[in-house]
């Protein structure tokens, strides 16, 4: 064969090779396009197992959801959009305080929106093996997520849904929650004691019980001196259908003033501001679309201990 | 020779980017797999539920730090599922530090 064909050849094969490239590099950037920031920058080794790290909406109509938070906690928004997500990180101040994920529900689909509670775990395999172990149940795998960390969704063995991350740039430091961040979280169980147990096997929580005036049981989940969340008996339901679920509560200075605003923006009051056995208010509201969190008053008063 | 030597490593580079396209495109992280395309976590909970009717002394908050373990009126399980705190430990709250302080 003659150096022309040779040459011909050779520029044949680096424009085929440039062009599958070009292909290749084209696919591999659409494909990792969905990255979700970091939880902590900049990244840091602390690790609190067993705190509740982060909280994702998922929603029908987000940018109805961004204007009723936007407008109610001051929350503005980082939107991440690819042609199969469109996620929305929630900061107050430039610090990320949540997710908001739309989620289309088909035609006559009746679906009850909701927050995602993501419990810190060190690993995710092994948090997956134990929470199996202990009777809950798998309902999205580990998927990695560049940047945030592995993280995958179960529920405990009474049906409350959660998740587990393990973040890629360490946890959340354990500091007071400024207003407009989330500050508490509950479990309402059909049996807080069962619960409890797959809890703290699963997390390995110190577990307390509290004193309560309602004939429910009330208890406290705890890691390194910290609460981290309460467990508490399923309101007895009358006609109304009730199921386990996690609960989570955005700090206020006022729950009466919020849960008014609430509504002006379009969402319910399920649950009017009634004071708690810390001294501030706390009230249940919903978000247009009907996702349900919590309102707890706490001020630097509250944090300081109480007589013996 | 050469010439061969090109086609082999054309072929073997085209057999390569598709391995690494369909790689991206299938691959996708699925069961703890690698990075992400999109999010799946379009977790919604049943709906005709209600999520209200917390009757009167219903508390689902946290006490102070310090809160007395010992007032009567608690309603613990006798004999529990789970280890319950000894009784020596001090019931916990929120942390008290402030952020940047």
């Amino acid at each position: 064969m003659n150096k022309r064909y040779r040459d011909k050849d050779g520029v044949l094969a680096r424009w085929s090779l440039g062009a599958l490239v070009s292909v290749a590099l084209v696919a591999v950037a659409g494909a990792a396009s969905f990255v979700l920031p970091p939880l902590v920058q900049p990244a840091s080794s602390e690790r609190h197992a067993g705190k509740v790290i982060w909280v994702d909406l998922v929603t029908p109509d987000l940018a109805a959801a961004k204007r009723f938070y936007g407008g109610l906690f001051g929350w503005s928004f980082n939107d991440i959009h690819t042609g199969a997500s469109d996620y929305s990180v929630a900061l107050l101040d430039g610090r990320p305080v949540g997710g908001l994920y739309q989620h289309a529900l088909h035609s006559g689909e009746q679906r009850q929106p909701a927050w995602l509670t993501f419990i810190s775990v060190r690993d995710v395999a092994d948090a997956e093996h134990s929470i199996l172990a202990h009777g809950g149940k798998l309902l999205t795998p580990p998927r990695l997520y560049a940047d945030r960390g592995r993280q995958a969704v179960f529920a405990d063995p009474q049906g409350a849904v959660f998740a587990v991350l393990q973040s890629s740039s360490g946890d959340p430091e354990d500091v007071l929650a400024a207003p407009g961040e989330w500050i508490w979280s509950s479990v309402m169980a059909r049996d807080p004691d069962q619960d409890a147990a797959f809890y703290q096997n699963v997390f390995g929580y110190e577990v307390f019980e509290m004193p309560g005036e309602d004939g429910a049981m009330h208890i406290v989940l705890s890691t390194e001196e910290v609460a981290r969340a309460s467990l508490n008996t399923l309101p007895a339901g009358g006609a109304a259908k009730r199921h386990p679920h996690w609960l989570n509560f955005v700090r206020v200075t006022s729950a009466t003033d919020t849960a008014a605003r609430v509504e002006s923006l379009g969402g319910r009051v399920l649950v009017q501001p009634f004071r708690d056995r810390h001294g501030g208010l706390v009230a249940v509201v919903a978000d247009p679309a009907g996702a349900p969190f919590g309102l707890l008053e706490w001020t630097d008063a509250d944090s300081k201990d109480t007589a013996k | 020779m050469k010439t061969l030597m090109n086609r082999r490593s054309l072929r073997g580079l085209i057999l390569a980017s598709f391995v690494a396209v369909a790689g991206c495109v299938v691959g996708g992280g699925g069961y703890d797999g690698g990075a992400s395309v999109g999010y799946d976590v379009g977790f919604y909970e049943p709906f005709g539920y209600d999520y209200g009717g917390w009757g009167p002394g219903y508390g689902v908050g946290l006490p102070r730090r310090g809160y007395d373990r010992g007032r009567p009126g608690g309603h613990g399980a006798p004999h529990p599922s789970y280890r319950p705190a000894a009784p020596t430990r001090s019931m916990p709250s929120l942390p008290s530090r402030s952020r940047g302080r």
